[in-house]
C-alpha cells in the first residue's frame, strides 16, 4: 500500500500541501481531485521524489518509501514529454532499462505494449511525428514499460477524446494486476465516477474528503424526484419529509428513510399518474463542490 | 521483482546520449566535415610543396648522372632521379613536355642546366654544388690529393643556442590548431550538452528521468557520454591526420608531436569534463532554448578568454596560462610542441587542472541538482546558489 503522511510542502510563503494524509490501495483506482492549484501535482511529485517535503513522509507498505522502491515505481507527469528525436521504440526500451530492466526484457516488454497499443509497425519513427493521441500512447507505455509496483498519473486523460480514453482505460485495467495501487488526478469528474474505486478531494492544500467512492456519493441524506402529472404542491403538507424544491409538477425533497418515501409514492398515486419517482444519488461534482466550498 | 542488472543509471544515460549523437545527421555531418577539413590542412600544403616522389633531371652522359646523383645524396629526402636520354634534343623535349624538371648537359666549360620557363633556386643550387664537388674531387685527383686532403679544414657546423622543435610558421600553425582543436570541441559539445539538458527540461521528461534515478547520475551520464563522444572525434581526426602525415611522407612533424599527443589527451578530457560540468548546468539554469543564450555566456567566456590567450599572448603570459586551469588545456600541449618544457611543468599544470575540475564538478553538480526541476522561469548563477535543495 502506497500512503502519504502529514505531507507539508511551501513555496515561499504560499503552503501548498498542509499535512495532507491519504491511501493508496492495491488494485484500486484512487481518483485524486481538487481545484487548480488545490496541490495534486505537488503531491504526485513529492510521492515520485522529485520535489522535497518539508514535512511528512511516504510510506510503502508502512516503511518509508526508499529511492530502490521508487525506481519500480510509474509516473506520467501532467506536462507530458519524452524524447522528441528518439524513434519510439528506443526509448521505451531505454525508459524500462531506466527502471532496472536488462535490455532483453526491456525490449520483450516494449514490443509487447507497442502491439497492444496498435503501434508496432511505427516503432521506429521518431515521436514527433505521431499524432498527440499516439505520443499520449506512448507516454502511458513510459509508465508502464516496466511493469510498476505502483502507477502515479497526473492528469492521465487530458486531451483525449472519449474512445482513446476508454482505450487507455483498457490498458490501465489489463496492465495493473491485484498488487498495484493507482493514483491518478484528473479535473474530469464524471470520468473519475466511472473510473474510481476511491477518491481523495484535495481542496487549498487539505484533504477535505476520501474514501470509497460509494461510501463519499452515497452521502448522509436521502433524496427523491418526483415527476406528477398535475401539481405537487401538496408535498409540502406531508410530515417527515422536508421539500427542497417544487415546481408544477416536479418536486425535489428529502426523506429521513426509505419507508417515509415508500409511503410518499404510494400517496401521489392515489392521488393521479406519476411519471416519474427515484432517489437522486448525489453527484460527484456536487461532493466536490460541497467539499471544497 | 525488476532485475538489477543494470545499477549504474549514469551508464545507461552515457550510453543514451552516445546512441543519440551517433544516429544524428547534423553530429555525422560536422565529424566529417572536420575530418575532411583536418585531412585538407594536412595534404594540400604538402601536394603544394612538391614532395609526390623525386624530381626527375634529364642527362646525356656519364658525367651528367654521376652530378645528379652527388646532388640528390646531398638533398636527403627525395633527392632526384636520374634520366638518362639519347642526346640533346631528347632531353629538352622532355624538359619542355614537363616530363623532367630539368636536364642537365654538358657545356662547354663544365654544365647547363636547362629548365622550361624556370628553374627552381634549390634545384639549380644543388646541382651547381654537386657539379663543383664532383669536378674538384676530379682535379684533385688529377693534382694528386685524396678528396679528404682537398675538403681539409673546409668543414663548416651549424650549432643554434635556442633551437627550435619545429620551424616557426608550422609551430604557430599547431599552437594555435591544438588550442583551436579544444576550443571548437568543448564550445560545440558544451552547446550539445546545455541544449540536450534544456530539451530534457523543456519536455518534462526530466521529472520521469529523476523520479527514476538520482538526477547526479543524470549529470554524470551526460558529462561521460558528451567526454566520450568528444573524444572518440578527435581520436579519428587525429588518426585521419597521420594518416595523411605519413602518406604524405611528412614523418617529420609526427616525431615532434606524437610524444605530445598524451598530454593532450589528459590536458583535454580534465579541461573537457569540467566545461562539460557547466555547461550541463547552464542548460538546467534555462527553461527555453531561447535562455541559452545568457545561460551559457559564463561557460562561453572561460573558453573565449584564455583561448585568445593562448594563442595570442605573449610568451609569458602564455607560460602564466598553461597553469590556469581550463586555460591550461590549450595553452600547455602547444607550449610542450613549440619549446623545450621541463616536465614538472605539465604535471603542476595538471595538479591544478584536476583541482580545479573537481572543484568545478562539485559545484555544477550542486547547482545542477538545485536547478534541474526548476521549470518555471530562468535562474542566474547566483540565485541558483542561493537556492535551497528542493
Amino acid at each position: 500500500m502506497l500512503s502519504v503522511a502529514g505531507l507539508t510542502r511551501r513555496f515561499g510563503e504560499q503552503l501548498a500541501l498542509d499535512d495532507v494524509s491519504f491511501d493508496v490501495v492495491p488494485g484500486r483506482m484512487t481518483g485524486f481531485v481538487g481545484a487548480n492549484g488545490a496541490g495534486k501535482t505537488t503531491a504526485m511529485r513529492i510521492i515520485l521524489g522529485v520535489l522535497a517535503a518539508h514535512g511528512g513522509e511516504v510510506r510503502w507498505n508502512g516503511e518509508p518509501l526508499t529511492q530502490e522502491i521508487r525506481r519500480d515505481f510509474g509516473y506520467m507527469p501532467e506536462e507530458r514529454g519524452l524524447y522528441p528525436k528518439m524513434n519510439i521504440r528506443d526509448q521505451l526500451v531505454f525508459f524500462g532499462r531506466l527502471h532496472g530492466f536488462d535490455p532483453i526484457r526491456a525490449a520483450e516488454r516494449t514490443d509487447k505494449l507497442l502491439e497492444r497499443l496498435g503501434l508496432a509497425e511505427r516503432a521506429g519513427d521518431t515521436l514527433e511525428t505521431l499524432s498527440l493521441g499516439n505520443q499520449q500512447r506512448v507516454q502511458i507505455a513510459a509508465a508502464l514499460v516496466h511493469e510498476p509496483i505502483a502507477l502515479v498519473l497526473d492528469e492521465p486523460f487530458s486531451g483525449l477524446d472519449p474512445l482513446a480514453v476508454d482505450a487507455m482505460v483498457d490498458l490501465l485495467r489489463e496492465e495493473v494486476t491485484a498488487e498495484v495501487p493507482v493514483l491518478f488526478s484528473s479535473h474530469q469528474l464524471d470520468l473519475v465516477e466511472r473510473l474510481c474505486d476511491d477518491l481523495v478531494v484535495l481542496s487549498r492544500g487539505k484533504v477535505v474528503a476520501a474514501g470509497p467512492v460509494a461510501e463519499l456519493a452515497s452521502g448522509p441524506s436521502l433524496t427523491y424526484k418526483l415527476i406528477v402529472d398535475g401539481d405537487a404542491g401538496w408535498l409540502r403538507d406531508v410530515p417527515g419529509i422536508q421539500v427542497r424544491d417544487v415546481a408544477g409538477g416536479t418536486a425535489l425533497f428529502d426523506v429521513e428513510n426509505d419507508g417515509v418515501a415508500q409511503q410518499v409514492l404510494q400517496q401521489a398515486i392515489t392521488r393521479g399518474p406519476v411519471l416519474q419517482f427515484a432517489p437522486e444519488r448525489v453527484a460527484l461534482s456536487d461532493i466536490f463542490r460541497e467539499a471544497t466550498r | 521483482m525488476n532485475d538489477r542488472t543494470l545499477d549504474r543509471p549514469a551508464l545507461l544515460i552515457a550510453e543514451r546520449e552516445i546512441v543519440t549523437k551517433l544516429r544524428d545527421k547534423t553530429f555525422i555531418g560536422s565529424t566529417v566535415f572536420s575530418l575532411v577539413l583536418v585531412l585538407a590542412a594536412v595534404i594540400i600544403p604538402a601536394l603544394l610543396a612538391g614532395r609526390g616522389g623525386p624530381d626527375k633531371i634529364a642527362v646525356v652522359d656519364d658525367a651528367g648522372a654521376r652530378v645528379v646523383q652527388q646532388a640528390s645524396v646531398t638533398q636527403g629526402d627525395d633527392g632526384f632521379e636520374v634520366n638518362r636520354v639519347a642526346d640533346r634534343a631528347a632531353a629538352e623535349k622532355l624538359v619542355t613536355d614537363g616530363d623532367v624538371k630539368a636536364a642537365l648537359l654538358p657545356g662547354t666549360d663544365g654544365y647547363v642546366v636547362v629548365g622550361k620557363d624556370r628553374v627552381s633556386t634549390g634545384l639549380e643550387s644543388a646541382l651547381r654544388e654537386a657539379a663543383a664537388k664532383v669536378g674538384m674531387e676530379q682535379n684533385a685527383e688529377r693534382a694528386g690529393l685524396t678528396p679528404e686532403q682537398l675538403r681539409a679544414g673546409t668543414k663548416v657546423e651549424l650549432e643554434l643556442l635556442k633551437p627550435a622543435l619545429l620551424p616557426d610558421l608550422v609551430a604557430n600553425f599547431v599552437n594555435i590548431g591544438l588550442a583551436l582543436v579544444f576550443y571548437m570541441t568543448a564550445l560545440g559539445f558544451g552547446m550539445m550538452i546545455a541544449q540536450s539538458v534544456v530539451q530534457e527540461k523543456e519536455s518534462r521528461i526530466v521529472e520521469i528521468l529523476a523520479a527514476a534515478v538520482p538526477i547526479r547520475s543524470l549529470l554524470w551520464g551526460k558529462v561521460l557520454g558528451n567526454t566520450v563522444l568528444a573524444l572518440s572525434q578527435i581520436v579519428v581526426i587525429a588518426g585521419a591526420s597521420v594518416i595523411g602525415l605519413i602518406a604524405t611522407d611528412q614523418l617529420d612533424i609526427l616525431k615532434v608531436v606524437a610524444p605530445v599527443a598524451g598530454w593532450f589527451v589528459v590536458f583535454f578530457v580534465l579541461g573537457f569534463v569540467a566545461l562539460a560540468g557547466l555547461w550541463a548546468v547552464a542548460g538546467s539554469l534555462a527553461t527555453r532554448q531561447e535562455d541559452l543564450g545568457s545561460t551559457t555566456l559564463p561557460g562561453q567566456m572561460i573558453l573565449m578568454i584564455p583561448f585568445f590567450f593562448a594563442v595570442f599572448a605573449g610568451s609569458s603570459a602564455k607560460t602564466v596560462a598553461s597553469f590556469v586551469p581550463i586555460a591550461s588545456s590549450m595553452a600547455m600541449p602547444g607550449r610542450m610542441l613549440t619549446e623545450k618544457v621541463p616536465l614538472w611543468q605539465p604535471l603542476l599544470a595538471i595538479v591544478f587542472l584536476l583541482a580545479g575540475t573537481v572543484l568545478i564538478v562539485r559545484l555544477g553538480a550542486r547547482l545542477y541538482e538545485r536547478t534541474l526541476l526548476q521549470t518555471g522561469r530562468r535562474l542566474g548563477y547566483r540565485e541558483a546558489l542561493a537556492l535551497e535543495s528542493s
